[in-house]
């Protein structure tokens, strides 16, 4: 392994993991300065319903493609976020797994799980890319940085893809980029959309806990 | 977050040169380096500083522009080649504001991430187009965003902002007026109101020979204070003898107050909460004067919302009463065994649309199915349903914003194919401004179907002990035989459909479609009463009315004005001539059309 490669996975990534703890925090003190709204009402809807309630549901709505109409008629794609996650969260074990745990990687099973799920991701957000393109209320919203967000991921799927088997023997290049485009996202990602999982916790947080107030959630359907 | 903004203020054109947007960056390039920002642009920003919280910069910063809300939203099942109706598309345009001015990606390389500060008053104009005009607020996109985005809430919002500097459809302006200043929404005078209440009562005591207080007004220590929406008392007393009906043969306690009786609150269409804390402090105050137990809502959606749920936290106000919707209460009555119901009385199919405001804001959705399954017969669901129903289109206000009625109506086919997949012949729902909104649909769509409410069906459906007996009045007996009534109007259709309905109830019919032709005839004919439309070509029906009241011989002649338009009130009413009789807004049915004509005609 060569210097560059080891410097790439051990102190570009911890500097980088440093930067993003650092930014994150900033930004969730940032959001909390902001008052939350308070609500003086006694709770409408059924007695079943309660804050809580409704916060767990808005929270597990991730997981329940049934719940909203917007997943539940759409299931390929509720199927496509699924690989588009699943993807993400592996790309960034691995990215754990390859300089700290380099034993597992041996493991052709393993190799084959990082394959599948990077690849599959890959495939999932080329089409995403079409699609962000071709259909005119998706251009209409796009910025600049949802492009180049959807594009990067991409190639870190592809790379994540090939830097699977964890060879450097056979070269480092595929490794290399892999690592640096991995560094370049922990110090890029609070400052772009892909910041949204930082912001999750919160919105659902809030929207769930006034639609439980109110009896709206759980969403009952008749 | 101040501090952020006054950086800010006053900054040259030329700042948002690098805005990436093709076409906005020419035009700023033309305007750049002289001009400063407007007036009422650096107040909307200094006024979305001090309105962020955290819920609503959660949504405008969690945002991931996947457009899985697009589908949610009958403006873009109804437009779908336009983009700009997207919730997401529509939402970003108060996003840019906050981004440039609230969000450090956005201050430092806003092209990059669409901010976008605003700067003309043309610009607020645009925004005003999408936060009025594209958005009825029903909250449909936002439970459908992964993400928890609500969008209507900061909507509502950014309605708000551009209310304060005066930036919103005339209508809005004119009914937020009508509330400030007179209490409630739609400028009912004290003086009418418990002109109508004693009418109503007296109705009542006549059809149920029975001379007890039917309607009591400032009753002190009720156990219930009935609140209801202007609308009743101006288009439709029959939801309140209905309400009355049905509180006298429960055996409550009960009033309803000669002031601070609106439920409605136009704060929350407008975004104004100022205006929402006084309209909701008013009623809550009234009913902490007269010791009321319990304040009840009549069905409203957005009453019923403003009232039980937004009210006292724009009030400020803890609240020492229970509140409850009329739905609650007819459903404990029938349950408890306080009135009984008969539910073969109302045998014809009916489904039941949920308003937005009370299904997806307040969750009372179950409520009014345990009460249509106790009064109806054959009562059929609706698909979407509950919080997953689509707007009446009448929402948000809609209804008084007629600059927008064709883009309603054309998102109205959504709710359309709804109501026709029912197969009914009636739909109920507990909302006045979805009664309306329903109302147009089904005329635009040529349904064929007839809108009521839970309490009309209550009403019908109540069994009245063995020892009153109604005193049923002939069909045949026409109330206004020996009248003379000019109709005053250029659409043909309403000519034939007032004259008819006049007509067929024993007056003698005299038509004008034109401001001139309408002063001739009334000289000649001097009829008991002019029906007159305002917008007309030629002399507009103000020019009309004042004409009519300044001629010694019209002079007394009663007026009732019927408009489709009722931002053009003011053409009446800042007249200094002593105001018209009536007044009514189109589209109108024929039951409000009499109701009005014999409330104005004084006729039994």
């Amino acid at each position: 392994m060569s210097e560059l490669l080891h410097f790439a996975e051990h102190t570009l990534q911890e500097v980088a993991l440093i930067i993003m703890a650092c930014v994150y925090t900033v930004r969730v003190f940032w959001l909390l300065r902001f008052k939350a709204g308070k609500e003086r009402q006694p709770a409408t809807g059924a007695a079943d319903t309660t804050p809580r309630k409704g916060i767990l549901y808005s929270w597990a709505n991730i997981v329940m493609p049934w719940g909203m109409e917007s997943t539940r008629t759409k299931p390929l794609m509720y199927i496509q976020f699924v690989i588009f996650h699943v993807g993400v969260t592996t790309a960034i074990i691995m990215s754990f797994v390859i300089p700290y745990l380099p034993k597992l990687m041996e493991s052709n099973g393993v190799v084959l799980f990082f394959q599948i799920t990077t690849g599959a991701a890959f495939i999932i957000a080329v089409l995403r890319i079409i699609r962000r393109v071709s259909g005119p209320v998706l251009r209409a919203i796009s910025t600049p940085d949802d492009y180049f967000s959807l594009i990067l991921l991409t190639a870190w799927f592809a790379f994540a893809f090939l830097a699977a088997p964890n060879n450097s023997a056979a070269g480092e290049t595929n490794l290399l980029v892999y690592f640096f485009l991995t560094a370049f996202f922990l110090i890029y990602v609070p400052f772009s959309k892909i910041s949204h999982y930082l912001y999750y916790p919160f919105t659902r947080y809030y929207f769930g806990k006034s639609m439980g107030f109110r009896g709206v959630y759980p969403i009952r359907r008749g | 977050m101040g501090k952020a903004w006054d950086s800010v203020a006053f900054i040259p054109y030329a700042e948002d040169n690098l805005d990436y947007l093709p076409g906005t960056q020419a035009s700023f390039t033309e305007n750049s380096m002289s001009k400063e920002r407007s007036h009422k642009a650096t107040k909307v920003l200094e006024r979305l500083s001090k309105k962020l919280n955290r819920q609503v910069v959660g949504s405008l910063v969690a945002c991931v522009h996947c457009g899985m809300c697009t589908d949610s939203c009958h403006y873009v099942q109804t437009n779908p080649d336009d983009p700009t109706y997207a919730p997401a598309y529509k939402a970003d345009r108060l996003r840019k504001i906050f981004k440039k001015h609230h969000d450090w990606t956005g201050r430092v390389i806003p092209w990059w991430v669409g901010a976008k500060s605003v700067w003309t008053d043309e610009d607020l104009e645009e925004l005003k187009d999408i936060a009025f005009g594209k958005c009825t607020n029903c909250r449909r996109c936002s439970i459908n965003c992964p993400m928890g985005v609500d969008f209507a809430t900061f909507n509502r919002m950014t309605r708000g902002l551009l209310v304060s500097v005066g930036v919103m459809p005339e209508g809005v302006s004119v009914v937020s007026k009508d509330q400030w200043e007179i209490g409630n929404q739609m400028g009912v005078l004290k003086e009418d109101y418990v002109d109508t209440l004693e009418w109503m009562a007296e109705e009542l005591q006549g059809e149920l020979e029975d001379d007890s207080d039917m309607i009591p007004i400032d009753k002190m220590d009720a156990e219930v204070v009935y609140s209801i929406n202007p609308r009743e008392a101006k288009y439709d007393p029959r939801t309140i003898a209905d309400a009355a009906k049905i509180f006298h043969f429960a055996g409550e306690n009960w009033t309803m107050p000669s002031e601070g009786w609106d439920m409605t609150n136009f704060g929350l269409f407008s975004g104004d909460d100022d205006l929402g804390g006084a309209v909701a402090k008013r009623l809550f105050d009234k009913v902490i004067e007269l010791r009321g137990k319990k304040l009840v809502i009549s069905e409203c959606g957005h009453g019923y919302r403003s009232t039980r749920c937004e009210g006292p936290n724009w009030a400020g106000m803890d609240i020492p009463f229970e509140m409850e919707s009329s739905v609650d209460t007819m459903l404990r009555y029938v349950k408890e065994g306080r009135i009984k119901v008969d539910k073969s009385r109302n045998k014809t199919p009916v489904t039941f649309h949920d308003s937005c405001n009370n299904a997806r804001s307040c969750g009372l959705f179950e409520e009014p199915r345990e009460l249509l399954n106790l009064v109806c017969e054959n009562f059929t669901e609706m698909y979407p349903n509950r919080a997953e129903n689509y707007c009446c289109t009448g929402g948000g206000g809609a209804m008084s914003m007629s600059e927008y009625t064709p883009r309603r109506l054309k998102s109205g086919k959504v709710k359309a194919d709804q109501l026709k997949a029912t197969k009914t012949e009636i739909v109920v729902t507990s909302c006045h401004n979805c009664v309306d909104g329903l109302n147009d649909v089904i005329r635009h769509y040529k349904l064929g179907m007839e809108v009521t409410q839970l309490v009309n069906l209550v009403a019908n459906a109540l069994v009245i002990p063995a020892k009153i007996i109604p005193v049923s009045i002939p069909d045949e007996v026409l109330v206004l035989a020996g009248k003379k009534i000019l109709v005053v109007d250029d659409e043909p259709d309403i000519l034939t459909f007032f004259s008819t309905v006049f007509e067929d109830n024993g007056a003698t019919v005299f038509t004008a479609t034109d401001g001139d032709e309408a002063i001739k005839l009334a000289m000649a004919e001097k009829p008991d009463l002019v029906t007159l439309d305002i917008s007309m070509p030629g002399k507009d029906g103000g020019k009309v009315f004042e004409e009519l009241r300044t001629n010694a011989e019209t002079s007394t002649v009663k007026v009732c004005i019927i408009t489709g338009r009722p931002e053009l009130r003011k053409l009446i009413y800042d007249r200094k001539v002593q105001p018209p009789e009536g007044y009514l807004d189109k589209p109108v049915d024929e039951d409000t059309l009499m109701l009005n004509v014999r409330k104005v005609l004084e006729l039994a």
